[in-house]
């Protein structure tokens, strides 16, 4: 057995762990053990790949190059992370009697399985498993935004699953496509599927059938990427999913998305020239951005807030990767890592928060929440620095080199209109949650907080802004030398 | 003759597309899939013979047996259960969406021309109604209400796209095409149960009414 099959297998065993019914401490450590050793093992993927050895399983179905070393380690480091805050979560729920055993146990058992999809998505070479691993995220993460059974989740969890497979169903034709693209060249057992011998028999490609293929594939991925116009699940099922599955599907699924995007830009890239895919990724990233614009400055709920401010993020990411300059795919593969270090700490603090006053509404939770819960709100404070891109954090170095690259490249117009909406953006989230942090609530209105209290969720809530401040200078060398081999996938196709 | 038994079945998957739109009885609409289901493996039997595919066999018994039986009987004792048995009046009446989906055949047509096998005899009409009743499915599920019906048109597309696969590739690799059937399996029971729950919440299943969150 390979490391890389155990990578994949940890966690579904995780998932088959939780299954069984258990004491609460017991599920507590499985959960996180397991997925601690996930995260381990993802790391030593990436280490033997970065030694030169090419991590592959069953017939190169699954192939780790730099491209799925980066997602790889990345999204192990977000299972582990919310799996974690979770515990605290669940806890403070149980406390107040929200939490049936049910509910425990479907906890314990979607975050691995949520996982291992993702981590699917990341290894795997061929496009055909690739799409069976996103219709899993998509179909683990359902139960999520369902999770609480109120009437809006349930509302958020039909559409987000209507559109998702409804997503899955174009990438499901354009994967067809594609293969019919190779008219038989390529054969008919599974390796004809795989993206390596796509990228051999590229010049061999039919133009129009790959054509047809690559825009079903960018609007299939693109819906569970969260690119607008497809964008609209986002906010729903951000908002009723728990905090902890809401990061793995804003860091993580966005992460995994993109993947695919990638994987499916590159084939474009090498048939039919940088252009094609490109300028539609640039599209759709730049209405993706402008789309957030508007209900950023109208948003009456906290984590529907941080959704749209998702919806520009994979904006700028796409607006990167269209860009197509070597500067600005380093740049966007970058902003990828930054922002799965500094979403988190959004996601929690704002958690805690709706957690505390019992309701994610602007009404409900503001204004004045720092004399409440100072902690969290402070840290909240400090991630809409981070996700707007203010310096001197980090996601602000990655927009730079995004629009420094866009400026010298062909797209100037564009690139203009991205900043501005960019900068529109900045004062509008931070006009939001400044709104809801500082200032006084009115005495007339009453207040339903519990005080907050150091408990396991505040504590890895610290944890993750410390990660975060500390990614800001210093990265460590092997995710940067991580980062360098995704670029070259992307830049050299290699 | 082959050829012509082929394009039969296509177009009669076409046909059926066409009937659920115009229908209202929502187990008339379920019974109209599992024939299409039906003819969808015909055209694969037939595929599979005249051209020496045996591997498409596993497609034609899964989709005979889960498609063309299990999916309709699942889906009829959601209905039975919930006990709605009507679509009410949808967005866009039935004489203008038959004539919108009139129009939806003109161009899945039109783009099935562009393929390098698309010019001439049978494959050319296999993508043809292939694209046509996928553009159909997608059209009847942005104008109806009803959950089940919703479900119906996420299934003909599906449908559609096995078809298009057919005409256009000598099958997808085995593996993967068992992976499609096991995640579609997955999504219409996660569906049924979601249907259920929204009935036990709101006493309806008219997704219409699915509307409290905006902005």
């Amino acid at each position: 057995m390979t490391l890389l099959i155990w990578t994949l297998l940890v966690p579904l065993l995780t998932a088959a762990l939780g299954a069984i019914r258990a004491p609460r401490k017991v599920e507590e450590l499985v959960i996180v053990g397991g997925l601690s050793v996930t995260f381990l093992l993802c790391l030593a993927t990436a280490g033997q790949f970065l030694s030169g050895v090419i991590p592959a399983a069953f017939n190169d179905t699954l192939r780790v190059d730099g491209l799925s070393a980066l997602v790889l380690v990345l999204c192990g480091f977000v299972g582990l992370l919310s799996s974690t805050y979770g515990v605290g979560y669940m806890r403070r729920n149980d406390a107040r009697g929200l939490v049936t055993p049910r509910m425990r146990q479907e906890f314990s058992v979607l975050t691995p399985a949520y996982v291992f999809a993702m981590l699917l998505v990341a290894v795997s070479n061929n496009l055909g498993i690739l799409w069976i691993a996103v219709e899993l995220t998509t179909l683990t993460s359902v139960f999520f935004v369902a999770f609480h059974n109120r009437d809006t989740s349930l509302e958020a969890a039909w559409k987000f699953l209507m559109l998702g497979s409804l997503g899955l169903g174009f990438a499901l034709l354009g994967t067809v496509l594609l293969f019919a693209s190779a008219q038989g060249a390529l054969g008919e057992d599974l390796s004809a599927l795989h993206w390596t011998r796509f990228m051999a028999e590229a010049s061999r490609l039919h133009p129009f059938t790959l054509r047809l293929g690559v825009v079903f594939l960018l609007i299939g991925y693109g819906t569970k990427a969260g690119l607008a116009p497809m964008h609209t699940w986002k906010p729903d099922a951000y908002r009723e999913a728990p905090s902890p599955a809401g990061v793995m599907m804003a860091v993580g699924m966005l992460n995994a998305a993109l993947y695919c995007l990638l994987r499916v830009h590159l084939i474009s890239k090498a048939a039919l020239g940088a252009e094609f895919s490109g300028t539609l990724l640039l599209a759709l990233g730049l209405l993706s951005v402008l789309v957030a614009v508007p209900f950023i400055l109208i948003q009456w709920n906290l984590k529907r807030l941080l959704a749209y401010s998702s919806i520009e993020h994979v904006g700028i990411m796409a607006v990167g990767i269209g860009l197509s300059a070597d500067a600005a795919v380093y740049g966007a593969l970058l902003h990828m890592t930054y922002h799965t270090f500094a979403k988190p700490v959004a996601f929690f603090s704002a958690g805690t928060l709706a957690q505390l006053h019992r309701s994610s509404n602007f009404a409900e939770i503001g204004p004045g929440t720092l004399a409440r819960a100072p902690i969290s709100s402070a840290l909240l404070l400090l991630a809409a620095l981070f996700v707007t891109g203010s310096p001197p954090f980090s996601l602000f170095f990655s927009e730079m080199m995004i629009l420094r690259a866009g400026f010298s490249g062909p797209y100037v117009m564009a690139t203009a209109a991205f900043l501005l909406a960019l900068v529109v953006l900045f004062c509008g989230f931070v006009y939001q949650i400044g709104g809801l942090v500082l200032g006084q609530r009115p005495a007339d209105r009453k207040t339903h907080a519990d005080p907050e209290s150091w408990d396991w969720g505040l504590v890895v809530t610290l944890i993750a802004a410390a990660l975060a401040v500390v990614s800001t200078f210093y990265l460590p060398g092997t995710l940067v030398s991580l980062i360098r081999a995704a670029a070259d996938v992307v830049s050299g196709g290699r | 003759m082959t050829p012509n038994f082929v394009i039969l079945c296509a177009a009669g998957m076409l046909v059926t597309a066409y009937l659920m739109v115009g229908q209202k009885s929502l187990f008339t609409t379920i019974r109209l899939y599992g024939v299409q289901s039906l003819l969808l493996a015909t055209v694969a039997v037939v595929m599979a013979i005249s051209d020496n595919r045996p591997h498409l066999f596993v497609m034609v018994t899964m989709t005979t047996v889960l498609k063309g039986f299990v999916i309709p009987l699942f889906l009829m004792r959601v209905v039975d259960r919930v006990g709605i048995h009507r679509e009410i009046e949808p967005f866009l009446n039935v004489p203008a969406s038959l004539l919108a989906c009139l129009g939806l055949t003109v161009v899945g047509y039109r783009v099935s021309t562009g393929f390098p096998e698309g010019t001439i005899g049978v494959t050319h009409h296999v993508l043809g109604v292939g694209l046509s009743t996928m553009l159909i499915g997608l059209f009847l599920m942005v104008t109806r209400k009803k959950a089940i019906t919703q479900i119906l048109a996420l299934l003909t597309v599906e449908n559609a796209i096995f078809l298009i696969a057919l005409g256009i590739t000598s099958g997808m690799p085995l593996v993967v095409e068992l992976g499609i059937f096991f995640d579609v399996i997955l999504a219409v029971l996660v569906l049924g149960v979601l249907v259920r729950r929204i009935v036990d919440r709101f006493e309806s299943m008219d997704v219409s009414r699915l509307s409290k969150l905006k902005g």
